[in-house]
């Protein structure tokens, strides 16, 4: 291993370290109620994140110097049991670190930025470290060179998301919205660690220590690519907030500003994409996991512009831009390209961040804009509305108000599950009823005014105890 | 073989229970009980540490003739320690009476005592005698306050000590296999298995949460898998229970989040998980039960510590309702934090423990059983999504509150310590995963 190797390797740690240690330093102070001045907050994280872009930048150049495609660092095993082992390993590679640099330097902007949006906010320390969680699980997804790897950061980039949707935690619908996002993750999430478990149960005839992407191009047969890519595109699909589980994106946009920039806008929503390209060898081999893509994208694309269209409120609107281009993201991928991809998200999510940063001040924006100018800015054109023949612009138009009746259908299939669980629980409850021979619901009982009362003479024993103890002293 | 440190602590714990019994005063028996568990847990490790270099005869007791400890059973008495560290240290003086805080210490006890053995018979009797003492308890209570909850758990682990007494005698005449029937009975009631489950959300409203804490956490039926039946069921018997705890842990996260009252979906989630872990012991894979062992420690510390923070809320709050969000996180960020956290640990997050043991569980089943594993993961998911509704309904939705007050001094040192425990393991899993794995045990040693 040469010297470059090495500071390569550094190179690479250092980019997930720094983050991670921002947000365990920030997680210890705010357990342990050591109070931090707002700017020590923001300047730790954000150079943290400066520190992770540099060092993500210069692995670029490294990388070129040693005129590599591909390194691969193997950080050796973190648990292990007999012939299983969970390997840290970590793959920098043209993909990979132009990637990396973008999350880190995204994240890092952001940082600086929220210190005077979120100027005096009560949750300004939460905010921080969950900000500092989300970009070192970014990280840790995209440097990842197994799935295993890949689980473990995109749950905590999940959590992160849903807890700051629900940043604003006295008023019940961010709540309500971070909690319907989460649910969609979760469920999605089925998705990735099926992949996980089935690609390792079949690809190998025993375990192994983890395998850089490229192994999955030796996936046995087209039918264990086929499965393994379906699974794989519904973890995107809820990530991405792809047709039909889309739902949540414009709600999530109730989070603050900045988080809605680098999550909804840049970093988490283009993860799927990411997951995708790096499962590429299995999509190539297998036509129907790659038209199953193609076709989720198209639709998804379709269904956002016309939607996006009708929107009233800017944030929603910008959502459904997010989605459509996201949309096209996944047709690229389907059809096979590697780098177009690349640059697509870089450059969406470069704009759309900007664009939702910059959302909360649209009328001051338009107003400048236009004394600028010194006339009323002129409406852009409706060239896409044009093409749509008059006949179908009606029900299209109703479509895309009802956002195409995705969320109607969805809630009564969830409604029908909680409906059947419902049944299954008051089955449970009258068969422990009958067995007990107990003519009241169990559900009813108070817990703790019960044994309140039951207690009272103890805890008025006690009360009484202290209270002689403090005369006597 | 029996080990002397968990019995010696076994035995100090039971003095510490009467004296606690014996207090008059509800918050010095609370306060003498978190001190004496927190002097005899810290002693504990030490001492554990110790021992093997200083005094090698105190490791194993007995004929002597086995090597000590595996891995893992060296760290469940530590586990159970802390696991009733917690549990004093939260027990809200409302409902948990100088007497019921000495029944919870006698029930760690017996639980101390039952990890120390690897004879059938003994794991049988100070199994029983855990469920006695308890049974008690429940039974005083349901008289006091009318409570109704002593008939459920009466006619349930009745019929576990019996088929307990029944598999026992079974093993002494040699029919191992209608023992090995008898003691899975005895382990579905104890574990809530579907459909031998319905003492425990009969119950779950009705008795204070650190007596329920003190019956679940450390799960006899775990142990008793590891060592009395580990090479007796196999075959179809072993299908038939992985096939049960499969479906318990998915039927069990799915009415979980139906359930309006907090404890309630709390239970339904111990119940989930406890399946995952009986699913777990119940596969051939090396790798599978080393999950399941891992996450039998996640899961007593991690759902001890939620049931508890549930506990300590309703002291302050009164019954907790799931309908809608009705917290504000602003005034106990500390107990929400912890609160999320453990139960997110009892889910798998990454970064805690439960990561390691979901993975391995997961990559281990899979091997034995590729499609239950499926229900593995989708039960996690469910799981996953019921710790959140829990945490969204208890701690956010408005800025109204009560006056509640955070974490005391107590309660931050004793959570301080389960957290720590979590969230170093989740750095440094190595250090906790059960290596030498359970094999080549060999099974009724008094036989």
């Amino acid at each position: 291993m040469t010297l470059l190797d090495s500071i390569l390797d550094l190179l690479v740690v250092a980019t997930i370290a720094l983050p991670a240690a921002a947000c365990v330093l920030l997680a210890l102070c705010a357990w342990f109620g050591v109070a931090l001045s707002e700017r020590r907050v923001a300047s730790l994280v954000a150079v943290a994140f400066f520190g992770a872009t540099v060092c993500a930048l210069s692995s670029i150049v490294v990388l070129a110097l040693l005129g590599r495609g591909a390194h691969v660092l193997r950080l050796g095993s973190w648990f292990a049991v007999a012939d299983y082992s969970f390997d840290w390993c970590l793959l920098a590679d043209r993909l990979s670190l132009p990637f990396a640099s973008f999350v880190a330097g995204l994240t890092g902007l952001i940082a600086a930025f929220s210190r005077r949006y979120l100027h005096r906010e009560q949750g300004f320390l939460r905010f921080y470290l969950l900000l500092a969680l989300f970009g070192a699980a970014s990280e840790v997804v995209v440097l990842a060179a197994s799935l295993d790897q890949v689980f473990f950061g995109w749950e905590l980039v999940g959590l992160a998301s849903a807890l700051l949707i629900a940043f604003f935690h006295e008023r019940p619908k961010p709540v309500e919205h971070g909690f319907r996002a989460y649910v969609t993750y979760r469920i999605c999430d089925v998705g990735l660690l099926g992949a996980l478990v089935f690609l390792h149960h079949t690809s190998h005839a025993s375990f192994e220590q983890a395998e850089p992407w490229f192994a999955l191009a030796a996936a046995p047969t087209n039918d264990v690519a086929t499965l393994g890519a379906l699974l794989l595109l519904l973890a995107s699909m809820g990530k991405s907030a792809q047709v039909p589980l889309g739902g949540w994106l414009p709600r999530a946009m109730e989070g603050p500003t900045p988080s809605s920039a680098i999550f909804y806008g840049a970093i988490s929503i283009h993860l799927g994409p990411y997951l995708l390209l790096r499962a590429g060898p299995l999509f190539l081999q297998s036509p129907l996991a790659s038209w199953s893509l193609i076709g989720v994208g198209a639709v998804t694309a379709m269904h956002a512009t016309f939607v996006g269209r009708v929107q009233t409120d800017i944030k929603s609107v910008l959502a459904y831009a997010s989605m459509t281009q996201v949309g096209l993201i996944f047709v690229e991928i389907g059809f096979g390209f590697h780098y177009v991809p690349l640059v697509h998200i870089c450059g969406h999510a470069a704009v759309r961040s900007l664009e939702i940063l910059r959302s909360p001040s649209l009328l001051h924006d338009q107003r400048h804009l236009e004394q600028a100018v010194g006339r009323q800015v002129a409406r852009v054109p409706l060239h896409v509305d044009r093409l749509v023949p008059k006949a179908l612009r009606p029900w299209l138009y109703r479509h895309a108000l009802e956002r195409g009746a995705f969320d109607v259908v969805l809630r009564s299939f969830v409604k029908r599950v909680l409906y059947g669980l419902r049944r299954l629980d008051a089955l449970d409850r009258r068969l422990t009823r009958v067995l007990l021979r107990r003519s009241d619901d169990p559900s009813v009982v108070a817990p703790t005014g019960l044994q309140a009362s039951h207690f009272a003479a103890d805890v008025e024993r006690d009360s009484d105890a202290s209270r002689s103890e403090e005369q006597s002293s | 073989m029996t080990r002397a440190l968990p019995l010696i602590a076994a035995l100090v714990l039971c003095v510490v229970a009467v004296l606690v019994a014996r207090c008059r005063a509800a918050r010095a028996a609370r306060s003498l009980a978190a001190s004496c568990v927190a002097c005899l847990a810290a002693i504990y490790v030490v001492a554990q540490l110790l021992a093997p270099h200083v005094a090698p005869e105190l490791v194993a007791l007995g004929d002597g003739s086995a090597v000590a400890d595996q891995g893992w059973q060296a760290s469940v008495p530590v586990i159970q320690l802390v696991v009733a560290l917690l549990v004093v240290s939260f027990a809200p003086v409302a409902t948990h009476a100088p007497r019921t805080l000495g029944v919870i210490l006698a029930s760690f006890a017996f639980s101390l005592a039952l990890v120390a053995c690897d004879d059938a018979l003994l794991i049988a009797l100070f199994w029983s005698a855990g469920t006695v003492v308890v049974g008690w308890e429940v039974r005083r209570l349901d008289r006091v306050c009318g409570s109704d909850c002593a008939r459920p758990f009466f006619l349930y682990q009745g019929l576990a000590l019996i088929a307990l007494v029944v598999g026992t005698v079974a093993f002494a005449l040699g029919a191992a296999g209608l023992g090995a029937i008898a003691w899975l009975l005895a382990i579905a009631i104890r574990e809530a298995a579907l459909p031998l489950h319905g003492w425990l959300p009969a119950i779950a409203d009705r008795v204070p949460l650190g007596l329920l804490v003190a019956f679940l956490a450390p799960q006899p039926g775990v142990y008793a898998q590891l060592v009395v039946l580990q090479d007796i069921t196999g075959g179809r018997l072993a299908e038939a229970f992985a096939i049960v705890a499969a479906s318990t842990s998915v039927a069990a996260a799915g009415i979980g989040l139906v359930q309006v009252s907090a404890r309630r979906a709390a239970v339904w989630l111990v119940i989930s998980q406890t399946a995952l872990i009986a699913f777990g012991l119940e596969n051939v894979s090396v790798v599978g039960r080393a999950g399941a062992i891992l996450a039998w420690h996640v899961m007593a510390l991690a759902t001890s510590g939620f049931l508890m923070t549930l506990a300590a809320i309703e002291a302050r709050r009164g019954a907790l309702s799931l309908v809608a969000a009705s917290g504000c996180f602003a005034r106990t960020p500390r107990m929400a934090t912890a609160f999320l956290l453990l139960g997110l640990a009892s889910v798998s997050l990454p970064l805690t423990l439960g990561f390691a043991a979901e993975d391995l569980l997961v990559q281990g089943t899979v091997q034995s059983y590729p499609v239950l594993g499926l229900a593995v993961i989708v039960a996690t998911a469910l799981n996953g999504i019921q710790v959140l509704r829990c945490f969204f309904a208890l701690f956010t939705g408005t800025h109204v509150h009560s006056g509640e007050m955070d974490l005391n001094r107590r309660e931050f040192a004793a959570m301080t310590v389960v957290l720590g425990i979590l969230l170093f393991g989740g750095m440094a899993p190595r250090l906790f995963v059960p290596t030498p794995a359970v094999q080549n045990v060999p099974a009724l040693r008094s036989h």
